[in-house]
């Protein structure tokens, strides 16, 4: 008898266990008895990292909690570096933030896999209207069922330019370009042989992550590096893309105009090089500035160059966006906080805080967006080169990337293969890769 | 009542049962059972069960995705990972980082053990310090070395800039060749202490006696080490080298924190591999599949491994 009632009373434990493992499975759940009692709470995962920017987003946030009692957002700090593994644990363990901070390369496999919320007809149209249709498409995906959906709102973008050293692009008497007429591929490579002569190079190519810079360059000569037949897509590798490819090694060993060293170089590194006058040119994103005016040494003078052009000056659009979990407890609230963030005057905010270009029109007619200083004017006019670049739309392009066109690209232009076997094992291992997304 | 004459029947002949026995077996049974249940059910529910269940995944084409739908594919899953020349790199690079981890490490460990066997000064210290990287987390210990091979501000950079062995920074763990060894390293670093520890505990029990019968035959240091200590040593040898090889294979923490698996792939071990599949490409399936075909290797190997062990023991 006595081992009966023992017997029961280890069942009901056991009981117990597994009905508390199965209601801390949806722990999002209990936030539904809270509704009532107390505000709406948000969690807001944001992405920024530089100090400015971080201010701008938590003034921000500050601002909407003040205003809005009823809605209390919470700023969670992440990273970019680890977002993607840590959003893909959350969406499947069903407890996602909210609001999420993005980018748009990372939207379309979220998208496909029901991760995120269509936003298409819960914005309001004053910010609908505010930001361009160019914009949109570039967060406009398929939602994995054979529909399309916009997953988030894009906010700030990011074009190549080059910063120039002005003492020696003035000494070398080179033309000094302006939006409206531009570099050609060509006239950049003439300057940067002239400006190679003393031990210093035309140029540096920080070429350690080198996919997304060398794929949205190449939309320069029309180079879009994958075709959709039907349902099925494939890597192509023709003379349109191997354009900027060519040029660029062309550069590293034919003219000999761009330093070899600067090659292993992540974005940011070769700026105390650039400082020195190692060399005078320095492709890059426009985000750069920030750091060369706050770096730079006394006396030092730059120019921000409008971004080259080739058969077009257009390049692959990739935006920052804000996007709602579908698991989200609170869609509605969550669709007004990000109304509230992006709106114009709050876009030129995160605009200066990052160094970016802000999507809304608006935001980019403020006079911070437009001034002379810092290259402001060009790197905002160089906004209107960027198209919805066709890889970002590609659903298996991150692990395209990082398995295979990261390493045949880096040793590529290290010089270890040449062209034509790096077209080859971009297309071919390429397919290999998209072929378990295709099906 | 067919039932009772059929197991009668069955029992042994010539061995007569005592009719009271099987219900105290059966009542010790149950209490056993219920004794062990507080023990089981965690293991059970946290180990067995998600052991199953990714074993059962390792069948399917799991993927992540709120509109996934998941089916049995049987060994599709095997096929591809037979055929996946990312994964026998990965593969390579394992055995490479596993093996030499793991035959480092014994050999650093033997040395260090028996000089803490020694009768030295501050030998009680020296212990001590031979410990600390055990009280380290492998992430802590990764940041620590990415701070020691940082190409610009690390501490090994500027020593060897300064001995004038090499005229340039070089960029350990992002660089192709030397990406690899730099991880090694670290590896040896941080797995020395558990093996000296049990290296160490296993010189202790030698007897005195032999290496006094060896002393008075006239065997020199290098004869007594070789023909007493190591024999005796052999069952903590094995011991220690085999679970090193597990651990070594399975390590995933210190070297995601170290490189990620970059550069290029170059420092990709299976676990990264199977972690990358699952967490940034979403293959639930596929990499269920690849532990489940570590699991297999490093079965394998460690049984062709203790069996010949155990064979020259014998």
């Amino acid at each position: 008898m006595r081992t009966r009632t023992a017997l029961a009373a280890a069942a009901a434990a056991v009981a117990v266990l597994t009905a508390g493992c199965s209601s801390g499975g949806n722990a999002g759940g209990g936030q539904d008895t809270g509704r009532d009692s107390g505000p709406v709470k948000l969690r807001f995962l944001s992405l920024a990292w530089q100090k400015e920017s971080i201010a701008a987003n938590k003034e921000i946030v500050a601002a909407w909690n003040t205003a809005n009692p009823d809605i209390q957002v919470e700023y969670v700090q992440g990273s970019w570096d680890n977002v993607n593994d840590q959003l893909v644990t959350s969406f499947e363990a069903g407890d996602p933030p909210d609001v999420i901070h993005e980018d748009s390369p990372a939207l379309a496999g979220f998208a496909s896999r029901g991760y995120l919320l269509d936003l298409a007809g819960k914005l309001p149209a004053e910010l609908k209207n505010d930001i361009p249709q160019q914009a949109w498409d570039t967060v406009t995906f398929g939602d994995g069922k054979g529909g399309q959906g916009v997953y988030g709102v894009p906010f700030l973008q990011e074009s190549q330019v080059i910063i120039g050293n002005k003492k020696l692009l003035d000494a070398a008497k080179v033309r000094v370009p302006t939006p409206d007429d531009p570099w050609t591929w060509d006239e950049f490579a003439q300057i940067s042989k002239k400006l190679t002569k003393g031990g210093a190079f035309g140029t540096a190519w920080p070429l350690k992550a080198p996919v997304n810079k060398v794929l949205t360059q190449a939309l320069n000569f029309g180079g879009t590096f994958f075709q959709t037949d039907g349902t099925k897509t494939t890597v192509k590798v023709g003379p349109a893309e191997r354009e900027v490819l060519s040029r660029i090694h062309d550069q590293l060993y034919k003219d000999r105009s761009a330093d070899p060293s600067a090659l292993g170089m992540g974005t940011a590194d070769p700026l105390p090089g650039f400082y020195a006058g190692k060399y005078a040119l320095l492709p890059t994103g426009v985000y750069l500035r920030q750091q060369v005016v706050e770096q730079a040494p006394e006396g030092f003078e730059w120019v921000t160059i409008p971004p080259l052009k080739g058969t077009t000056a257009e390049q692959g659009a990739i935006s920052q966006t804000l996007s709602v979990a579908a698991d989200s407890e609170h869609p509605e609230q969550a669709t007004s906080f990000i109304s509230y963030f992006l709106n114009s005057a709050n876009q030129v905010k995160l605009a200066k805080g990052d160094w970016l270009l802000p999507t809304s029109v608006k935001a980019a007619a403020d006079p911070a967006m437009t001034t002379k200083e810092n290259g402001w004017d060009v790197a905002t006019a160089s906004a209107k080169n960027l198209v919805v670049a066709p890889y970002l739309k590609v659903n298996g392009y991150d692990e395209w990337k990082s398995k295979v066109a990261t390493p045949t690209l880096q040793s590529y232009f290290a010089n270890k293969i040449s062209l034509d076997q790096a077209a080859k094992t971009l297309v071919e291992e390429g397919n290999q890769v998209l072929e378990r997304y295709n099906k | 009542m067919t039932a009772g004459t059929r197991r009668r029947a069955a029992a042994p002949p010539g061995r007569p049962r005592r009719p009271s026995r099987p219900r105290a077996t059966r009542g010790t049974a149950r209490e056993t059972l219920l004794l062990m249940l507080p023990a089981l059910v965690p293991v059970l529910v946290f180990s067995v069960g998600p052991l199953l269940y990714g074993i059962y995944l390792a069948f399917t084409d799991a993927r992540s995705g709120r509109n996934a739908e998941t089916s049995f594919v049987g060994l599709a899953n095997f096929g591809d990972l037979l055929a996946d020349g990312d994964f026998w790199s990965s593969f390579r690079i394992g055995m490479v980082w596993a093996i030499s981890v793991t035959v480092l490490q014994f050999a650093a460990s033997l040395g260090l053990a028996l000089l803490l066997n020694e009768n030295l000064r501050l030998r009680g210290f020296a212990r001590v310090l031979a410990l600390v990287p055990w009280a380290m987390p492998p992430v802590v210990i990764g940041l620590m070395w990415r701070l020691v091979y940082h190409p610009d501000a690390g501490v090994l950079n500027d020593m060897l800039l300064g001995l004038g062995l090499i005229g340039d920074g070089v960029d350990w763990l992002n660089d192709f060749s030397v990406a690899l060894p730099a991880v090694i390293v670290v590896g040896v670093w941080t797995g020395m202490p558990q093996t000296t520890v049990v290296l160490l505990a296993g010189l202790q029990s030698v007897p005195r006696e032999l290496y006094e019968a060896g002393h008075v035959d006239g065997a020199g240091t290098w004869r007594r080490f070789w023909n007493i200590t190591l024999p005796q040593l052999r069952p903590v040898v094995v011991t220690i080298t085999s679970l090193d090889f597990v651990w070594n294979i399975n390590q995933f923490g210190l070297v995601y924190v170290l490189t990620q698996g970059g550069p290029g792939g170059r420092t990709r071990l299976p676990m990264l591999f199977a972690y990358e599949e699952a967490f940034r490409y979403g293959f639930f399936g596929y990499a269920a599949t690849l532990g489940v075909a570590i699991v297999i290797v490093v079965l394998a190997v460690l049984g062709v491994y203790l069996w010949r062990q155990m064979r020259e023991a014998d």
